[in-house]
């Protein structure tokens, strides 16, 4: 259904990088999220609670935790059946709203898929997150409270091995729920689903991967 | 500037590689395991009051194989103890510590059992003098760090960017990461090798603070206010041997005023031990001078 995205480096920005002397950590940052607000979108339930979701195809694909379309206690654990059943309001960084309609969901790993009917979005490039190695840098864009397109940086805290989540050290908010944890490329590595013990933890891209074919979602990958 | 940012990450992500070949897990300690450091060829370091009670525990090296050490020095009052690793291993290479610089990045990195390394991030908030844990050891140098601890860290090092230690990770207040500088470190494990224990001064008074008269003041020309009153002597102490009395008040030690129990603690640092200092006292209304070797805690 959805054609896999190019997975190549994030477009970003193009930076004077001859005119600035030194290293300019603080504003390479900025570029990043920027990049990273692109393909992030606030996910509204209900006309109140807000989170986060990620473009992960261009044609309509977004990505999500489980817990922001629903409460996890009052659903099946997986609903292919409720296609069309649920819609939520999706808003995109350019301001541009659509309606989201959830195609699945998976409370156990907490994630849930929604489809927008527009086919020329800008989506995420991924990357696995088993690649990642501890101490790499992490960015997390999200919409926290109101502050939309809020950004939060820290490292990965270890490395995610066979597990299908990823811990980072990174200070993140409710509103991050959904969004995208990327590294220092903008590459989406996961979706941020959890704060334990003031750590981030993601769910991994392979794992994201895995639950959209699942769905049947993706045909090829 | 995005380049800066992944060559920033990469750094970053090679500092905790770097030092991670020098960091061991320990099985026993803490609820979950804690870790270690290799200190020297053959050496390494962990918090000691984790593994209190342990002659011998289970590490996993850098290398993921698991092992025995032998537990072979332990130093409570800085919360170091020594392991004796078999396996050839590589000691972490040491930051100057001295040019260490607040708003520096540093990283504390931890082993978890067989699962690899764990890291935080985060930059050196303070930088203090010497300080003293509540047993009375000197730490020399106070690291405030903004830094997360998390489970299993102590006993692994703190480094800066460049992947060199700074220190010993330890559990400090209010979930904060307590560093024990390597200059000290390196002091301890010294003594330990050499003693197997870091001996404590000892001299065998027990005291109160007191404040002079202040006609007893003019009359002896004390600087100070206050002195320290001896109300306890140990029979089998230094004190005794040298002559110190019930009732006799400590005005100086090595021409420093004593004015609290803190401030003679110096006097009782573990180099001190066998070394003879003056103290300068009061009795009968009278200023003296007593010489008094500094004895060891528990070798009566």
């Amino acid at each position: 259904m959805f054609e896999p995205a190019m997975f190549e480096p994030a477009v970003l920005p193009a930076a004077n990088r001859n005119s600035v002397a030194g290293i300019n950590i603080g504003s390479a940052v900025g570029s990043v999220s920027e990049w990273l607000r692109r393909i992030t979108v606030r996910v509204i339930a209900s006309g109140q609670s807000h989170g986060s979701g990620v473009v992960w195809r261009s044609k309509g694909l977004i990505v999500t935790n489980a817990h922001v379309v629903g409460s996890p206690s009052s659903r099946p654990q997986f609903v292919r059946s409720e296609i069309g059943g649920g819609s939520y309001e999706v808003e995109f960084a350019d301001g541009r709203k659509a309606q989201g309609w959830l195609v699945a969901r998976d409370p156990k790993i907490d994630l849930a898929a929604l489809a927008v009917g527009m086919h020329d979005l800008q989506a995420a490039s991924i990357r696995k997150a088993r690649t990642l190695r501890p101490g790499e840098l992490m960015i997390a864009v999200g919409n926290p409270w109101d502050g939309a397109g809020a950004v939060s940086t820290g490292i990965v805290h270890h490395s995610v091995g066979k597990s299908s989540v990823l811990t980072a050290d990174i200070r993140l908010a409710p509103g991050n729920s959904g969004g995208p944890l990327a590294d220092a490329e903008g590459a989406v590595v996961g979706i941020n689903s959890m704060i334990i013990d003031g750590f981030g933890v993601a769910v991994t891209s392979e794992a994201v991967e895995r639950f959209l074919k699942r769905s049947r979602l993706l045909e090829v990958v | 500037m995005a380049s800066s940012l992944i060559e920033f990450s990469k750094s970053i992500a090679d500092a905790v590689e770097q030092v991670g070949v020098s960091v061991i897990a320990v099985l026993e300690g803490g609820r979950d395991g804690v870790s270690g450091t290799i200190w020297r060829d053959g050496l390494a370091v962990t918090a000691e009051h984790t593994i209190r009670g342990y002659d011998e525990v289970t590490i996993v090296l850098p290398s993921g194989e698991k092992t025995k050490a032998s537990v072979i020095g332990r130093d409570p009052g800085s919360d170091i103890a020594l392991l004796k690793i078999a396996e050839k291993s590589s000691a972490a290479s040491l930051a100057d510590e001295a040019r260490s610089r607040v708003g520096e990045v540093v990283l504390s990195v931890g082993r978890r059992g067989t699962e690899g390394l764990a890291t935080t991030y985060g930059v050196i908030s303070a930088i203090g003098g010497p300080w003293r844990t509540w047993q009375g050891t000197r730490i020399d140098r106070s690291f405030r760090l903004d830094l997360n601890p998390f489970s299993g860290f102590s006993g692994g090092p703190v480094v800066n960017a460049r992947g060199e230690v700074l220190g010993i990770a330890l559990s400090g207040p209010r979930r904060s990461i307590m560093t024990i500088p390597s200059s000290t470190v390196n002091r301890v494990v010294d003594q330990l090798l050499k003693h197997g224990r870091i001996a404590r001064g000892y001299l065998g008074v027990g005291i109160q603070v007191v404040a002079f008269p202040e006609p007893m003041r003019q009359t002896l020309g004390l600087q100070s206010e206050r002195g320290l009153l001896v109300v306890t002597v140990d029979p089998k102490s230094s004190a005794e041997k040298f002559g110190l009395l019930l009732g006799d008040i400590i005005v100086t030690v090595d021409a420093s005023p004593v004015h609290s129990v803190r401030s003679l603690q110096p006097a009782l640092d573990s180099e001190n031990v066998g070394k003879v200092i003056n103290l300068e006292i009061v009795r009968g209304g009278k200023l003296l001078k007593l010489p008094v070797t500094i004895g060891e805690r528990g070798a009566a």
